[in-house]
């Protein structure tokens, strides 16, 4: 996360994977910390007999909108202060209750130059112990080349 | 040429339209605390000061979604949880976001998130007031295992208020069936 241990775009091969995130056993306490330091007071994330008995779900939920977070961690922890999490796209696939611990997980697919930058594609997703994904989707990042320019902040797309 | 049964032309004009456009209270340094406490994220950017401003980001920033949950029920309006349940004993909790656009109305029951991509330009600052803007950017419409399937694409625009400088643009999926 400092800039000492930057990752640069030279170091990136295919197939590599992404420093993985790993947060759990998740708890109802947890879930109640998100919602309430969003301001969410959707019942099915706090309200077990609501969540079982009005949308018929095995129990409360891990938010859609946590996992969210912590999949946008993952890259920006990666690409370090000097790289970019520019582009990320996913589904919400399969639900999360307490109790399981939940694996963040990139994998490298593709990598190219372009303006004097690194751009690095990787698919990436949330996983359970049983490796059911959550939240499968993708990710464009942009990494110094090493002795190139510096990612320019606020972040400019490159033509075309 | 495919037939479609939902998306007619007055459907199809939807495309385009927008919601307002609303401004947030400037973020809190406290709130951006009980938002990176709640997903555990440790970077020193977003609590440390004296970091932050080594870095490119010249000071603390908020997490790269943080403006997408930075629209909270103002002050001083009737409490919009109590005025629900009084309707609605078995209110789901959910308040209804209010900057999106009109959506168009179909003769479909269920609706589902079918996605989300996010593009990122910069990290908003303490202090900072938000503007958000939502449109419809396409409608289409496919065949589903279960009938069809129609497609709503949303685009939701967020910027600094003050300096009119962009932050995130995300897309949604909504289909309806």
């Amino acid at each position: 996360m400092t800039g000492i241990n930057q990752l640069y775009y030279d170091e990136i091969q295919v197939g590599d994977d992404v420093t993985p995130l790993i947060k759990g056993p998740m708890t109802t306490s947890h879930i109640m910390r998100w919602s309430s330091a969003m301001e969410n007071w959707h019942r099915i994330h706090y309200d077990k007999e609501f969540a079982t008995n009005h949308d018929g779900l095995p129990t409360v939920l891990i938010n859609g909108s946590w996992k969210q977070q912590i999949i946008c961690q993952l890259i920006k922890d990666w690409v370090g202060e000097q790289g970019w999490l520019w582009k990320i796209s996913f589904q919400h696939r399969a639900m999360n209750v307490p109790g399981e611990t939940l694996t963040t997980w990139g994998k490298v697919t593709f990598k190219y130059e372009l303006e004097g930058m690194g751009f690095v594609e990787c698919d990436i997703g949330i996983k359970n112990e049983e490796n059911i994904e959550a939240c499968p989707g993708k990710s464009t990042a942009v990494l110094p080349i090493r002795g190139g320019k510096p990612i320019p902040y606020p972040f400019i797309p490159p033509k075309g | 040429m495919t037939t479609s049964a939902y998306v007619t032309n007055e459907v199809k004009s939807y495309i385009g339209n927008e919601g307002p456009e609303i401004v947030s209270d400037p973020i809190d340094r406290s709130e951006i605390r009980r938002f990176i406490q709640a997903i555990m994220d440790q970077d020193p950017i977003h609590w440390n000061n004296t970091h932050a401003k080594t870095t490119r980001y010249g000071a603390i920033v908020a997490p790269p979604l943080f403006v997408t949950h930075w629209f909270r029920t103002p002050a001083g309006i009737p409490d919009p949880l109590s005025q629900n349940f009084k309707e609605n004993p078995n209110f789901d909790g959910l308040l209804k976001e209010k900057n999106g656009p009109d959506l168009p109305p179909l003769p479909l029951k269920r609706a589902l998130n079918g996605g989300n991509e996010i593009e990122f330009f910069r990290y908003p600052q303490i202090g900072e007031r938000i503007s958000s803007k939502g449109k419809i950017v396409d409608i289409f419409e496919k065949e589903g295992r279960s009938g069809r399937l129609v497609f709503i694409v949303t685009e939701t625009t967020y910027k600094g208020y003050e300096n009119n400088e962009l932050i995130l643009i995300a897309r949604q999926t909504l289909i309806r069936r």
